[in-house]
């Protein structure tokens, strides 16, 4: 380690090996050291062999061991100001003597050695700087010395520029203050540079930073202000305090230490924006609470309005829950309505017209049969509703055609029940579609009869019988012809018995079970049943007895084409059928109906059909009749006027029941309509 | 067609007969035009010696990886623009006055152009990758930045000299000393950051006395 000092040349090195601290210790510290110890000289002599026995004196002695001192350190350097500087040092161990520090520098291309000029300014085991004492832009080279009476020891040299040393003193006159923009507080800081720090000259350039923070918190928010002194703080919080400190540094140098904090508190503040927008809340809160109310206590109109119910598939006969166990057949089966289609049902179900007997030669039986098969078809042929009342079923183009033509061709007698009732089973189903008959069917399942009940052909099941179970598109004729009352059973006199309860009525005759035995049916009819036993206990029993009663008239006449036509409705709301006079034939076979008909004026809530008495003149009748020819039908009027019985009775025009939606015409389905209420 | 040959005859006449006469902007002083005001010159120089010193300290920074961070000039190693007086403290600097101040800053600037060149050149031609193509680039950008900051206060000079705030005893001595002291061709690395450290304490004192400068002959809110 070199070391220059005073001006003199470097001289003898001295070595130190008491301490074992191998140190050049110069002459000129020996010197000082020796003014500290005083003498001449021989003092000198006499320290250095002290020096030198000290560590055989005692190597090991405890707590009482001198040593030189430890090596110092310079820690650090500072200007606050760019114009002096401080230098800091740490001691080492002071080896158990007193100890003295000296601090030496040097300055750039010089070979002058320089003591510290000021120990004491700065503190303890510091060197000042003053202002002559300090070159910008020089670079110094610094060493402390730390001496003790055994030694010195030399810290290690530290080369400072103080350019890069500077580190300014903090702002001061920190001022905060509430400003408002606009209803909007905002928090105005301004300070001071540093008293010492020269910038009015622009001898050194400061850059400020400052820090905010509210009460309570750990986290400061930084911003930094470049040069300015000046700084505006936005976003604050309603009633918080705040703490705001600054510091500053120069271009090329450290951060000064943070100013003392101002503290501030913004006052709270209800910003009229606000307060306005709480208005609107709170009123449009009130409003939606009414609203809501409302809508709660007028939920169900609402409901309707906004949300009609969906009306329902209103199939007659729909069973839903058929349709869950999924047996395709015995849905639509249900579906089979006695009074479906409406307008095709009434004109099918004609009293006077439903039950047609026909006789088939065999031949044509066969093909009836196969024929039989592509009407499992449950439609019923919608055929156009025209008002054909007054008109024979055989007038109506729409219906009976067929069994009219057949019954024209074969208007003779059957001889037994099978295969005439087959034909005619058959016959029917073929015109006879599901809807206007089915209900008959159900109606029919149950054996029980009330004595009201109206009877009639039991043709009008037929249709109803192909709609039943699979069982029922299996029904062999024979089990149709048992439905049938076919009118050939009128003739064989006793054998049937008659149900009419009507006292005119011959009772005895025995009917043959024409009267439909749907009691056999059972079994088909057993799935359609559900619906079918509300209401409609219908059971249409060939009234053999009528045609008996005609005193045989019409029994051969009947035979082929057997009308009933209602005479009227008696007090217990029986209705009175009589056969209709054979004399009339249409060209299709049919005899007339055209007036006997009687219109049913309503239906009163026991179910009851209330026909209405009005009984036409015969000359009205004749001309209705007559009208009739325009329909091809010929039809021989031959109720005379003076005829009671034949006069035109009205019919029995179907009134449309909810239920049944039947349309008005002229025929009424007695089969599906007339619930008599004596059950 | 006739009518489009007269329009573009009206067109061109116009343009002729309207044509300005291009002058410098400027050049002269008139009346009327609009001279950069002296606070503004001031601060472009101090902003291009702000940058200037950014460079060197980079480039000495990066220099100084492959040294001892403590080795700073020791012996008689010495920049070449000692022979500059410069004040060294704030005393002096005040002390000697604008015109010299300005005098001491040309001088200074004037002494780097060469060794700045002359430093580039063996930067770009070095092998032994003291510096990287980063400092190259620098040390190009230096050399211009040296330049322009001298033409920069030159005019400033004028400037002031025509606001009255400058006498006329502004020479500018440019020291022949520092181009000698770089002839000896090859820099090696020992040279290169020697000489970096000059720079960069030479564009410290240039930074400041412009300040000083400024705020002497303009006190402002900046000063």
């Amino acid at each position: 380690m070199q070391f220059y000092c005073c001006g003199r040349p470097s001289q003898t090195s001295y070595l130190s090996r008491a301490s074992g601290h191998f140190s050049f210790v110069p002459l000129w510290v020996l010197s000082n050291s020796q003014r500290f110890v005083g003498g001449a000289m021989m003092t000198n002599v006499w320290e250095a062999v002290v020096l030198l026995l000290l560590p055989f004196l005692a190597p090991n002695a405890e707590g009482t061991q001198y040593s030189p001192p430890g090596k110092p350190a310079l820690t650090r350097c500072r200007s606050p100001e760019k114009e002096t500087f401080t230098c800091w040092w740490e001691p080492g161990s002071d080896g158990g003597l007193s100890t003295t520090y000296a601090l030496y520098y040097r300055k750039e291309n010089s070979e002058t050695v320089y003591e510290c000029p000021d120990y004491h300014t700065a503190g303890e085991n510091s060197c000042f700087f003053n202002k002559n004492d300090t070159s910008i832009w020089v670079n110094y080279n610094i060493t402390v010395v730390a001496t003790n009476a055994l030694g010195s020891s030399f810290s290690d040299p530290v080369d400072i520029d103080v350019v890069y040393i500077v580190k300014p003193n903090p702002p001061e006159e920190l001022n905060v203050t509430i400003m408002e923009d606009k209803g909007w507080p905002y928090l105005r800081v301004s300070w001071k540079p540093p008293q010492k720090a020269d910038t009015r000259s622009g001898w050194i350039t400061l850059i400020y930073e400052l820090r905010v923070k509210l009460e309570g918190e750990d986290d400061w928010e930084m911003h930094l202000a470049g040069q300015q002194k000046m700084f505006n703080i936005f976003s604050l919080r309603s009633g918080g305090s705040y703490h705001v400190q600054v510091r500053c540094k120069p271009d090329h140098g450290f951060w000064s230490e943070w100013s003392s904090a101002d503290y501030i508190k913004v006052p709270d503040y209800f910003h009229r924006e606000k307060s306005m927008w709480i208005l609107i809340t709170v009123f449009s809160t009130f409003i939606f609470l009414i609203f809501m109310c409302f809508l709660h206590m007028n939920s169900n109109s609402l409901k309707y309005y906004i949300l009609p119910p969906i009306p329902g598939p209103k199939i007659k006969g729909f069973d839903k829950q058929l349709l869950k166990n999924g047996k395709s057949d015995e849905i639509f089966c249900a579906l089979v309505v006695p009074d479906f289609p409406p307008t095709t049902s009434s004109k099918c179900e004609n009293l006077m017209v439903e039950y047609l007997e026909v006789y088939v030669s065999e031949e044509q039986e066969l093909i009836l049969e196969e024929s039989k098969e592509l009407h499992n078809s449950l439609k019923c042929e919608g055929s156009t509703s025209d008002n054909d009342s007054g008109r024979g079923s055989c007038d109506s183009h729409t219906l009976l055609m067929d069994k009219c033509g057949e019954a024209k061709g074969d208007e003779r007698q059957t001889d037994g029940e099978g295969h005439p009732m087959e034909m005619e089973a058959q016959m029917h189903q073929r015109d006879w579609k599901e809807g206007t008959l089915s209900s008959a069917y159900q109606d029919i399942v149950s054996p029980d009869m009330s004595s009201g009940r109206v009877k009639t052909w039991p043709s009008v099941f037929s249709p109803l019988h192909q709609c039943g179970s699979t069982s029922l598109n299996q029904m062999n004729s024979l089990a149709m012809a048992k439905q049938h009352c076919l009118s050939d059973n009128l003739s064989p006199p006793g054998s049937a018995s008659s149900f009419l309860p009507q006292s005119g009525r011959s009772t005895t005759e025995t009917h043959r079970p024409n009267y439909c035995e749907f009691y056999s049916s059972d079994k088909q009819l057993s799935s359609p049943k559900p619906q079918a036993q509300t209401h409609r206990k219908l059971q249409a029993h060939s009234d053999i007895n009528i045609s008996h009663k005609q005193a045989g008239l019409q029994s051969p006449a009947l035979r082929p084409t057997e009308y009933v036509e209602v005479q009227r409705v008696n007090k217990e709301d029986m209705v009175l059928l009589q056969p209709v006079e054979s004399g009339c034939v249409c060209g299709d076979g049919c005899p007339q109906v055209c007036q006997d008909y009687s219109k049913v004026k309503g239906l009163n809530s026991d179910n009851m059909l209330l026909l209405h008495r009005d009984v036409m003149e015969g000359e009205e009748v004749r001309s209705h009749c007559e009208k009739q020819e325009t329909n091809g039908c010929i039809t021989s009027h031959i109720t005379p006027a003076t005829q009671k019985p034949t006069d035109c009775i009205p019919t029995v025009t179907p009134i449309v029941q909810k239920e049944m939606g039947l349309a008005v015409s002229g025929y009424v389905d007695t089969a599906a309509m007339l619930t008599l209420p004596t059950h | 067609m006739t009518k489009a040959w007269f329009a573009v005859l009206t067109l061109l006449y116009l343009d002729l007969s309207m044509r300005v006469g291009t002058a410098p902007v400027c050049a002269y002083g008139q009346a009327g035009c609009h001279v950069p005001a002296l606070a503004d010159l001031f601060d472009r120089v101090i902003q291009q010696s702000s940058r200037m010193h950014g460079v060197s300290s980079d480039l000495h920074s990066e220099s100084d990886q492959y040294f001892l961070p403590s080795r700073n000039l020791i012996g008689k190693r010495k920049c070449h623009t000692y022979g500059i007086r410069t004040p060294d403290d704030k005393e002096n600097a005040q002390r000697l006055g604008p015109e010299q101040l300005i005098e001491v800053i040309l001088s200074l600037l004037g002494a780097w152009d060469d060794p700045l060149s002359q430093f580039y050149r063996s930067i770009s031609q070095d092998q032994n990758q003291d510096f990287n193509h980063y400092s190259s680039n620098k040390a190009m950008e230096i050399s211009d930045m040296v330049h322009d900051l001298r033409d920069g206060v030159a005019k400033m000079a004028d400037k002031m000299k025509l606001s009255g705030v400058l006498g006329n005893a502004a020479n500018y001595i440019s020291p022949e000393s520092s181009v000698s002291f770089y002839k000896r061709g090859e820099l090696n690395s020992v040279d290169h950051h020697d000489l970096l450290l000059c720079f960069h304490r030479d564009a410290d004192k240039i930074k400041n006395y412009l300040r000083v400068l400024k705020c002497t002959t303009l006190p402002g809110l900046d000063c």
